[in-house]
């Protein structure tokens, strides 16, 4: 700290990093709002199956990692920062949680510890992938955006060699996996967001078979329209020459089956599955990937 | 793949097979699911709820004696707020009633709860049934 260059430079990162810390408490609120103020999930908190509470917030670690290493509270460019950037999330997520819970009085001093912990925990999830998008979404000038893109680019090709236990040690493939975890983020934000609700078990009872073939096809081409016709800010452009059902195959559909695994792996977290016969389960797991394919293709547009 | 520049996204012309394997594997599900539930909304016939019920277990609790059961809803349609009786028959008379009303009983599947008598049932008779449900 002897010269003034030196304190300057040293004063200028903890400040960014201040920033990046209410962007992403910003973020875990605005995110986190809806199912923070949802009785179900409340309740799920104290009576989900503690070992189905363990596993999403154990899945959850890595799902953090993989995103911050896409959106970081700063630039990241190695794994280390993207680990210390996920376990920032994640805490922000619980302090966020914890904290509006409180002022809810939904827990109290004398609050069972159990039920304290369920509630909170159960909260933390959505609230942390909340943090993390809040870098992203709240962040800086558009400037900032696109040095963003670039390091992430080079930084991708990077792990790809690194990366040699992967199946498909090819480049292309990592970014098209990359993609559908993209896509698998998006489903699982808004499918915590509705799933806890008994609305959507409701809804697979009152519609018949006929409702749910037509809510596929809707699904499907709602996730296509997304990404390819609509022309939001993000909307990938296809080569003149590629026929539509290309990517139709190659995204589309891959990404609606990704957001009925999601839609049936939050469903049996929540216990909507429990003795319950299979062709309900499908009912309720396509009512939720409807959901589900409007944030995979939104996530596809935004990350 | 996709390729994230300064420009709009694009996908590239010449993909890698596995984007296609993928592809073909998850048509392969969608069409599967469609056509199982195409097969339901074909077949299946509009059977109203009809209920099984179960008594699986009971033990004494604190001040009475818990009676487990299961509810089975055999036919295609849920049932809604169903409201289901226990009673402890003396002789054919009824001494003691519980009542415990399910928010759901699904198609086909099952849900289970449990009665709470003040007393232990013993040798008596302990009658269960469904008295009524609403459409979801």
């Amino acid at each position: 700290m002897g010269s003034v260059a030196a304190e300057g430079g040293l004063r200028e990162e903890p400040r960014s990093f201040l920033i990046g810390l209410g962007r992403g408490a910003a973020g875990a609120m605005l995110f986190g709002i809806p199912m923070l103020m949802t009785m179900e999930l409340w309740q799920l908190g104290f009576y989900i199956e503690r070992y189905r509470l363990f596993l999403l917030l154990v899945a959850n670690i890595p799902l953090l990692v993989l995103l911050a290493d896409r959106v970081g509270f700063e630039r990241t460019s190695t794994w280390r920062e993207a680990w210390r950037d996920a376990t920032i999330a994640y805490a922000l997520g619980i302090v966020m949680s914890a904290a509006i819970l409180a002022l809810f009085g939904d827990i109290k001093l004398d609050t069972p510890f159990s039920e304290m912990l369920g509630k909170i925990a159960i909260q933390a999830v959505p609230a942390s992938i909340g943090a993390l998008l809040g870098r992203s979404q709240l962040g800086g000038s558009s400037g900032d955006d696109e040095e963003d893109n670039e390091a992430e680019g080079a930084d991708g090709n990077d792990e790809d060699k690194g990366d040699g236990g992967d199946a498909v040690p090819d480049q292309l493939s990592t970014s098209y996996s990359r993609e559908l975890f993209l896509m698998a983020v998006g489903a699982l934000f808004l499918n915590l967001n509705v799933a806890p609700t008994e609305e959507v078990i409701l809804i697979s009872y009152k519609m018949t078979p006929w409702h749910a073939l037509a809510t596929i096809f809707v699904s499907i081409a709602i996730m296509h329209g997304f990404v390819y016709a609509v022309a939001f800010k993000g909307t990938h452009e296809l080569p003149e020459d590629t026929p539509w059902w290309h990517a139709f195959f190659r995204f589309t559909l891959p990404g609606y089956i990704v957001a009925m695994a999601i839609s049936l792996y939050v469903l049996w977290t929540f216990g909507r599955l429990d003795d319950t016969a299979p062709t309900q389960m499908l009912m309720s797991a396509i009512v939720l990937a409807f959901p589900g394919a409007i944030g995979a293709a939104a996530a596809r547009l935004m990350l | 793949m996709t390729e994230i520049s300064r420009k709009q996204p694009s996908e590239t012309e010449d993909p890698h097979w596995i984007e296609w394997a993928t592809g073909i594997f998850s048509a392969v599900l969608v069409v599967g699911m469609i056509g199982w539930v195409g097969v339901e909304a074909i077949v299946e016939e509009d059977q109203p709820p009809e209920f099984g019920i179960a008594i699986t277990g009971g033990n004494a609790i604190a001040g009475g004696y818990r009676v487990e059961f299961d509810i089975a809803n055999r036919a295609t349609r849920t049932a809604a707020a169903v409201v289901v009786r226990g009673e402890i028959l003396d002789q054919g008379k009824a001494v003691e009633d519980a009542e415990v009303t399910f928010d759901y009983v699904p198609a086909q599947s099952k849900s289970s709860g449990a009665m709470l008598f003040s007393a232990e049932p013993g040798q008596r008779e302990v009658r269960i049934r469904a008295v009524g449900y609403s459409d979801p």
